[in-house]
């Protein structure tokens, strides 16, 4: 069978095709297409002959197969040092074998890879800081991931994800309306408890354009009224766009580049539409990794900026600290022994550490540092898509036990989890292994501690 | 008086006696009746897992999933659906009280009945609980129509009340309590029982208020009833007021028990700012919990006022 | 033979070692591309240069890095190696001799008693990588018959070498097969793993890059190391 009817080569784009992937009862009929589905080897080498060039190439040809980044890697730990689970092992016997092959390659070989570039790398980026040559395997199986994608061999969620991205211009199916009405909705549930409370949609020339993980307006909307009434605290002239409000991209986990076009566009389309001074993402990693740091290379903008100022949530908040906007009540402050999450995607790789023991400094009596942490941390366990992959469950649960002995370590019963897959894995963690944890966004942590000024206090009759 | 009802069902035993009052509502007043369940809480972060409402377990979904589901309350409600005239059976993935509270928005119903969703049964209240927090509770807190709760089999007819007791703390959500209960009472023809309860451990914690300093409270609360509820009684002239101090939830509790009361109606006490900090839980919550009757908790305007 | 191997043989190889190396720096540098790599190499230069640096002096220093921190043993079994490796060479008399008789200029030179140790180190730590790579299973796992064969190439000058100094057998017959070794060494940098002689410079300032230019080098005061 050269392509089946959900398992294909092509992308999601239409709503038939989408449903059709998401009536299949957990992928079971997709995995079984892709048994059968062709690789093309002329394709497959001719993208790598266009697209492997000198970076990725000299990677796989100096390796010194030293295996100094083995101890760096959480899953090759967490695997009780399976020598399977070496970063340099893994790359070389899925990438660097279909180099060496020249793309000839079977379709057992394609899943084999698959499996590997999903369920054995978060692209943590974890193990190019201690590789001797910069060898950066989450960056090489992001690579990896793109070819998979182009040919078929991507998990079934991930292809899910990649065609909501297509269709909705999110990773869930929320459209303009539902997305607006949302915001109207957050308004009337809270506007009461916090008088002159407003989400304004599509105000020009604000200062700050908030945009989301669109799981919030899904299932969490709390959230961002939440941010609401963190932004109406603090006093700022903010927005949030009717469109282009969706930061995250499943697409970049897929590696289905084009949708992550599509997607970062639709944010930067938003900026340019309401002139905002800059933007402030919500608590969640991947997301800002992808609209601010490689969006911007997706779109084709030669300064690899976004085209307004952007920042994460953490920077916000740290600032906001700073300059007194929000005031933490001393006797509020957390006093219980409290540790912090370290996200690979905005702390390692988008060097926002600093932002993050700012915060804590201001909001924690009792800070408690993971070993290691900031830009060293381990991965949460869950990154890069895998804690969403029904297929991988087992593997990520395996992966889990590296961030439970961390923080185990640490003896703090809170964590501070500004990220929304962090924050899953580690709940997900507390539910396999019990460990008695509790973890939380900084926003309702905020919310609980910081000075309302005596103005925007509803006021009772 | 209740055109739409939103049924907010665990589906499980517990909702048994909540389930019984909202079809037993459905005909007796022409209601339009959704049975709603919501059945798994989704993750924070991109999957298509979901932690099982009733279960606890980690499930994977898909419109099969679902569809069984609402096949299986099909079964649950077996009998009582073969009466129903109208009624819709659904089922949705979500965090139980944003979906409640989406639907009810949506469908701009006139009231939400729920099984109390204690603490225990409900693993969004154990499990995650800084998580998810109880569902009865931030169901009641927010959704702008009344919310009742069921929690023990209530036997009597809703046409049939004859006692129906609100308890105030004068704030404004009280107000709409209030106007919900005469509304009521007017229609079903029962007696209003205006109750307030002086709270003795308000103020500084710890301090016990004095006597007299109590005496003068109370009767300022009852002059409060005589010029805030009573003129808007208007001729209606089945009411009696009563006041009591002591810790409200004990002391509503004991009232109610006093009248036989077949309603209790009260407002989300507002003053207590944050739910999830207080240790046992809210007024609301205590009294729902322990009442022998049903618990209608009324915050907002919007449902109240005669159209 | 010796006027063989030390004249022509030696120009050609040279030539090659430099030619192949300049043939890769260019290879390496017009294979980046700014929107695949995702690193705004030229728009943002100064980030890039800062990041670069640090990315390559970090690592240039022993115990520099976290990870060479990590695994101290290994760390200066490494360091030892390559210090002797590129150091002996340069500076060893009898090198330095033959520069100045045939162009007539020659650089410091090293006591023979120590180019003798640090030929001697060489040949231990290449012993004791050799006894690492089998004994490690997450190393053993990544060896191949490569991985020897381009240790073998660079560790044979040495050993030959080592044996011409010391007379061991035939001089003649040492000194030939080590100059020969020297120069096989020579072409197979550029063509081998042993590129990494350059490689390691060009990848280090690469990802110095991708750090200082995307990954927060324009939001922090650099990269932890
Ligand atoms: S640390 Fe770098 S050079 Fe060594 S094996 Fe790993 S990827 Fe290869
Ligand atoms: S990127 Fe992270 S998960 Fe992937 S191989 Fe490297 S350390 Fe392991």
């Amino acid at each position: 069978m050269p392509e089946g009817i959900l398992c294909n080569k092509q992308v999601v784009d239409t709503k038939e095709k989408l449903n059709a992937l998401l009536a299949d009862k957990s992928g079971k009929q997709y995995y079984d297409e892709m048994t059968r589905l062709d690789v093309d080897t002329e394709a497959l080498w001719a993208t790598i002959e266009k697209t492997c060039k000198s970076r990725l190439r000299t990677w796989l040809e100096i390796c010194a197969h030293c295996g100094m980044c083995a101890d760096s890697c959480f899953i090759y730990l967490a695997n009780k040092r399976d020598p399977k689970q070496v970063p340099s092992y893994k790359i070389q016997s899925t990438l660097g074998e279909i180099v060496k092959r020249k793309g000839k390659v079977d379709n057992e070989f394609m899943r084999y890879v698959m499996d590997t570039a999903w369920a054995k790398c978060t692209c943590c980026n974890r193990c190019a800081t201690y590789c001797p040559f910069g060898i950066d395997m989450g960056v090489m199986f992001g690579y990896v991931r793109g070819l998979c994608f182009s040919h078929g061999f991507v998990p079934w969620e991930l292809k899910i994800g990649s065609g909501m991205h297509r269709i909705y211009k999110a990773q869930m199916d929320i459209t303009t309306e539902d997305w607006v009405d949302t915001c109207e909705w957050m308004v009337e549930e809270y506007e009461e408890d916090w008088p002159g409370l407003e989400i304004p949609v599509d105000k020009e020339n604000a200062d700050i354009i908030y945009t989301v993980n669109a799981r919030e307006p899904k299932h969490y909307p709390e959230d961002l009224a939440e941010a609401a009434i963190l932004f109406h605290i603090a006093g700022e002239n903010w927005t949030v766009p009717s469109q282009g409000w969706e930061e995250t991209s499943l697409a970049m986990f897929a590696g289905d580049w084009g949708a992550c076009k599509l997607q970062v566009e639709s944010v930067y389309a938003a900026m340019d539409r309401l002139k905002p001074k800059r933007m402030v993402v919500t608590e969640c990693g991947h997301a800002y990794r992808a609209t601010v740091l490689e969006g911007p290379y997706w779109a084709g903008i030669k300064s690899g900026k976004t085209p307004i100022e952007s920042f994460h949530y953490v920077e916000w908040v740290a600032e906001a600290l700073r300059t007194g906007k929000l005031k933490i009540d001393p006797a509020k402050k957390i006093k219980e022994p409290v540790t912090y999450q370290d996200s690979c995607n905005y702390i390692r790789n988008g060097g926002l550490g600093d932002y993050a023991r700012e915060i804590m400094s201001y909001i924690a009596e009792d800070f408690r540092e993971m070993k290691p942490c900031r830009e060293h941390n381990f991965c949460c366990g869950g990154g890069g898509g895998l804690n969403g992959i029904g297929r991988y469950r087992k593997e990520r649960n395996i992966g889990l036990t590296v961030k439970r002995d961390q923080i185990l370590a640490t003896g703090a019963k809170l964590v501070v989890t500004p990220c929304h897959n962090c924050w899953d894995a580690i709940r997900d963690l507390e539910e396999v292994y019990k460990i008695g944890i509790r973890w939380s966004f900084l926003k309702p942590l905020l919310l609980g501690m910081v000075e309302v000024p005596e103005h925007l206090l509803p006021r009772e009759e | 008086m209740f055109k739409k009802i939103l049924f907010a069902t665990t589906s499980s035993p517990a909702c048994d006696n909540a389930a019984k009052v909202a079809f037993d509502l459905e005909l007796k007043w022409d209601a339009k009746l959704m049975v709603f369940h919501v059945l798994g809480v989704p993750t924070r972060g991109y999957s298509s897992f979901v932690t099982d409402v009733r279960t606890g377990e980690t499930e994977s979904i898909d419109p099969d999933y679902v569809e069984w589901v609402t096949e299986e309350m099909k079964y649950t409600y077996e009998n009582l659906l073969k009466d129903s005239e109208n009624s819709t059976l659904e089922a949705v993935i979500g965090v139980p009280h944003r979906e409640i509270l989406r639907k009810a928005r949506k469908e701009n119903v006139d009231m939400i009945i729920m099984g109390a969703h204690t603490r225990d049964e409900d693993i969004g209240a154990t499990r995650y609980r800084s998580v998810v927090g109880s569902t009865m509770q931030k169901v009641a807190k927010s959704a702008r129509c009344p919310v009742i709760i069921v929690s023990r089999p209530c036997t009597t007819c809703w046409k049939l009340f004859s006692n129906i007791v609100i308890c105030t703390d004068f704030t404004k959500a009280s107000n709409s309590a209030f106007l919900w209960a005469a509304k009521l009472s007017k229609e079903v023809n029962a007696r209003l029982h205006i109750f307030h309860a002086v709270d003795i451990n308000a103020g500084e914690p710890g301090k016990v208020s004095g006597q007299s300093e109590i005496e003068g409270r109370i009767n300022e609360a009852k002059g409060r009833i005589e010029t805030m509820y009573i003129p808007e009684l208007k001729d209606f002239d089945n009411y009696e007021v009563g006041t009591r101090e002591g810790t409200p939830y004990v002391e509503i509790l004991k009232f109610a028990r006093e009248k036989q009361a077949d309603l209790i109606v009260m407002a989300h006490h507002t003053r207590e700012i944050d739910p999830e900090l207080a240790l046992l839980g809210s007024t609301v919550e205590q009294v729902v919990l322990r009442s022998a009757c049903p618990v209608t908790s009324v915050n907002h305007p919007d449902k109240v006022a005669d159209e | 033979m010796y006027e063989l191997v030390t004249g022509p043989l030696a120009w050609l190889s040279f030539g090659i070692f430099f030619f192949g190396l300049f043939y890769r720096l260019v290879w390496y540098i017009r294979g980046l591309n700014w929107q695949m790599d995702r690193v705004s190499y030229t728009q943002n230069m100064v980030y890039g240069i800062k990041g670069a640096l640090r990315s390559i002096l970090f690592w240039l220093v022993p115990f520099g890095t976290r990870s060479w921190r990590y695994y101290p043993g290994f760390t200066i079994l490494v360091f030892i190696f390559h210090i002797c490796l590129l150091a002996t060479p340069v500076f060893l008399m009898g090198h330095n001799v033959l520069l100045l008789e045939r162009w007539g200029f020659s650089l410091p030179t090293l006591p023979e008693g120590i180019a003798d140790f640090m030929t001697t180190c060489v040949i231990v730590s290449a012993v004791f990588i050799i006894c690492r790579r089998i004994a490690l299973p997450e190393v053993r796992i990544l060896t191949k018959p490569y991985d020897l064969f381009v240790l073998a190439i660079a560790v044979a000058p040495f050993i030959t070498g080592f044996f011409a100094f010391h007379q061991v057998g035939s001089y003649d017959f040492w000194i030939i097969a080590h100059v020969l070794c020297g120069e096989i060494m020579l072409v197979a940098i550029p063509f081998t793993k042993l590129s990494h002689f350059l490689l390691f410079f060009l990848s280090r300032a690469q990802m110095g890059m991708d750090y200082g230019i995307k990954r927060g080098g324009m939001k922090n005061k650099g990269m932890a190391w």
